[in-house]
């Protein structure tokens, strides 16, 4: 009875919730405190997967949820984005008959890396991604170390884990274990053989602590390493991303799957990479799989085209307080060989609490706009000031930069007949400043 | 002029690099040459060739990896400090000076004893906070972070007084460590970039009064500075 009345009380309250545009994790907020093992009583599908990790998530839980809708298959999996507790508990009760019973084939759960313990101690996930460790909204997060630890305790051993073998820190959740299904990219055109980052965080072991080295590098600390003192490695991989060629926009996994790109950069490549191997172990046809992601294109909002005047552009969603989102906006940016004015906007440095810590901005590789392809730089937002400190100590001539606190005067700057494409990088929290200016 | 970065690799967690950078550019600036070394574990530093040294935050486990490595500078370091060197140690690396840390398991890890205090890890809960300090030196304000897992028990010659953020130990409102020209201090990433007057209490340290500080260029920086400071005490008002 107390099963069917929680139930019952968490879909009235989604249901009104969607209604007036409320979030989702308030009807499992409450659900929790009506029955607090709730997800223990409920029975769950064949497949539960689970998807953590710094970057990615979102769109990679999105680009599963495709595949397995696009080939017939019932997916309850957390879209409006609450990746706590609560949400999940929405999500569950939400897709659940009033007797306490999953009604899809699978739930897909985008889960919070640093709560995934208090998800996961009454669910079990069937199979657990683990997508990248990054330095990511350190100021809530502490260190990428610090979420490795707390997302140890989520794992639990009847688990089956689906590890990113270029990342060392992820690639640890499976040292010692026989069953991890690994995902990675093989040796690429556009690898170095040195950091190009702003800091290294593959420079020690994970493990041991003493020196890597680095066969290649696909950004970052992402790539082929091997420990020079313990022997920590990269494991060999099942699903590989085997070329990339992002000129000509696409990528081949394991030698023979050609996925067309429609955002074209490394890191979208692994969010593929990642849904495409989910999919395959849920036993979806690979050819199927190639096909659904060929040119998919995001839905969740973080790639906008827009049009200034005559002028074209496109708002690149990256994340304050994570330098490597930015880089990997960037690099695409820098690559658009018809020439293009870049704006970074830093008004808000988080959406869902406060700081104005911008120590991030000096973990950001800004120094690559140092090139051709970039005319005009615009700083815009309260801490245009720090922006612009961060930019006098790249080599990019001042003469290129711009600098507005007010982010309508950058948009009328903008606003000229520039042939130059537009390029806008900034975070969830700053992006609807500039959109509801178009 | 020779600076030091010390475990540049390995204790940068949030940017810290920029410290260096910062005081690179000020010297540069007021016409002063100046040159750093990069060093870190198993480099052997001759610390009485520097003007000025820093060490920034990284990682607990980090951290007692570096403790291992650090030790070879107790006597040297201790030198140093009492000679009047200027030294920045930013965010967890200042907690190796005391006595001991003492880990989440509780394990304890022996400090390399510059002075007298003790440091406790908790690995629950990660303890954050904007902060804005007061120091007893200059009448600008500092602004930064705290990020950090630890308690300091036992520093009595403290750097700041707590206006917002963190003491060294819970409801405590002082902040950091003072010995000399030795400045420790729990903020983390470029403080030196943030807090331009800082910077510039720091280069006139360093110099000793050789050479006049240009601060002519830092009109960003102080326009940063005041924006950041603003938006903070805005916030303290409000909570």
């Amino acid at each position: 009875m107390k099963l069917f009345l929680t139930i019952l009380i968490c879909k009235l309250l989604h249901f009104f919730g969607k209604l007036i545009g409320k979030g989702s994790s308030l009807p499992g907020k409450i659900a929790l405190k009506l029955c607090p093992d709730i997800l223990k009583r409920v029975k769950l599908p064949e497949y539960i997967i689970a998807v953590t990790g710094s970057n990615g998530k979102t769109s990679t839980v999105e680009m599963i949820a495709h595949i397995l809708t696009e080939n017939g298959k019932s997916v309850a999996w957390n879209k409006e984005g609450s990746n706590q507790i609560e949400g999940v508990t929405t999500l569950v009760l939400a897709n659940s008959t009033l007797t306490g019973k999953v009604k899809s084939d699978i739930l897909l759960i985008e889960s919070d890396e640093r709560f995934a313990r208090y998800t996961f101690k009454y669910i079990t996930p069937t199979h657990y991604v683990i997508t990248n460790l990054y330095r990511d909204q350190l100021t809530r997060n502490g260190h990428p170390e610090w979420v490795a630890d707390a997302i140890k305790v989520s794992i639990k051993n009847n688990t089956r884990l689906i590890l990113n073998a270029d990342d060392p820190l992820v690639s640890l959740f499976g040292d010692g274990k026989d069953d991890v299904i690994w995902f990675g990219a093989d040796k690429l055109e556009s690898d170095t053989n040195y950091c190009e980052g702003k800091y290294d965080d593959g420079v020690y072991c994970p493990k041991c602590k003493k020196f890597m080295r680095y066969s290649s590098r696909h950004y970052a600390h992402i790539g082929h390493y091997k420990c020079t003192s313990c022997g920590y490695e990269r494991h060999d991989t099942e699903y590989t991303v085997t070329s990339v060629d992002l000129d000509r926009g696409f990528a081949v996994i394991n030698g023979k799957y050609n996925i067309s790109l429609a955002l074209k950069s490394l890191y979208n490549i692994y969010n593929i990479l990642a849904a495409f191997t989910v999919a395959s172990i849920v036993g979806i046809d690979e050819n199927k799989i190639a096909e659904n992601m060929s040119n998919y294109v995001m839905k969740n909002g973080r790639v906008v085209n827009f049009a200034i005047g005559n002028r074209k552009g496109t708002l690149l969603t990256a994340k304050h307080e994570n330098s490597i989102s930015y880089d990997q906006s960037i690099r695409l940016a820098c690559s658009d060989k018809g020439g293009c004015d870049v704006m970074f906007i830093v008004d808000a440095v988080s959406r869902k609490y406060f700081t104005s810590d911008v120590s991030w901005l000096w973990d950001i590789n800004f120094d690559m706009l140092n090139c051709e392809n970039v005319h005009k730089i615009i700083l815009a937002g309260k801490y245009c000031n720090d922006l612009a400190v961060r930019f006098s100590y790249t080599g990019i001539n001042a003469d290129k930069i711009k600098i507005f606190e007010d982010i309508r005067k950058a948009y009328d700057f903008l606003n000229c007949d520039r042939d130059e494409y537009i390029y806008t990088i900034t975070c969830f929290s700053d992006k609807n400043k500039f959109l509801n200016l178009l | 002029m020779k600076f030091l970065h010390l475990y540049y690799d390995i204790m940068n967690l949030y940017g810290e690099y920029a410290n260096i950078c910062a005081m690179e550019r000020i010297l540069t600036k007021s016409g002063i040459e100046c040159q750093t070394d990069r060093l870190s574990i198993g480099d052997n530093a001759k610390l009485s060739e520097y003007d000025f040294i820093y060490v920034g935050s990284g990682t607990e486990k980090n951290q007692k990896v570096v403790l291992e490595d650090f030790r070879k500078y107790a006597v040297t370091l201790k030198a140093y400090i009492d000679r009047g060197g200027v030294i920045l140690m930013t965010g967890n690396s200042f907690e190796m000076l005391g006595d001991k840390i003492t880990d989440a398991n509780g394990t304890e890890f022996e400090g390399i004893g510059i002075t007298d205090f003790s440091v406790k890890e908790q690995n629950k809960k990660r303890t954050t906070s904007d902060a804005i300090f007061k120091a007893d030196f200059t009448d600008r304000k500092l602004v930064g972070f705290i990020n950090k897992c630890s308690e300091i028990y036992g520093i009595d010659t403290t750097l700041f007084d707590v206006l917002m953020g963190l003491g060294n130990k819970t409801d405590d409102d002082r902040e950091g460590l003072r010995i000399n020209n030795l400045f420790g201090t729990h903020l983390t990433g470029p403080i030196l970039i943030k807090n331009p007057y800082f910077l510039e209490y720091i280069a006139n340290l360093v110099v000793g009064g050789k050479a006049k500080i240009n601060t002519k260029y830092l009109g960003f920086e102080k326009s940063g500075y005041e924006v950041t400071l603003s938006e903070l005490i805005r916030r303290k008002s409000a909570t």
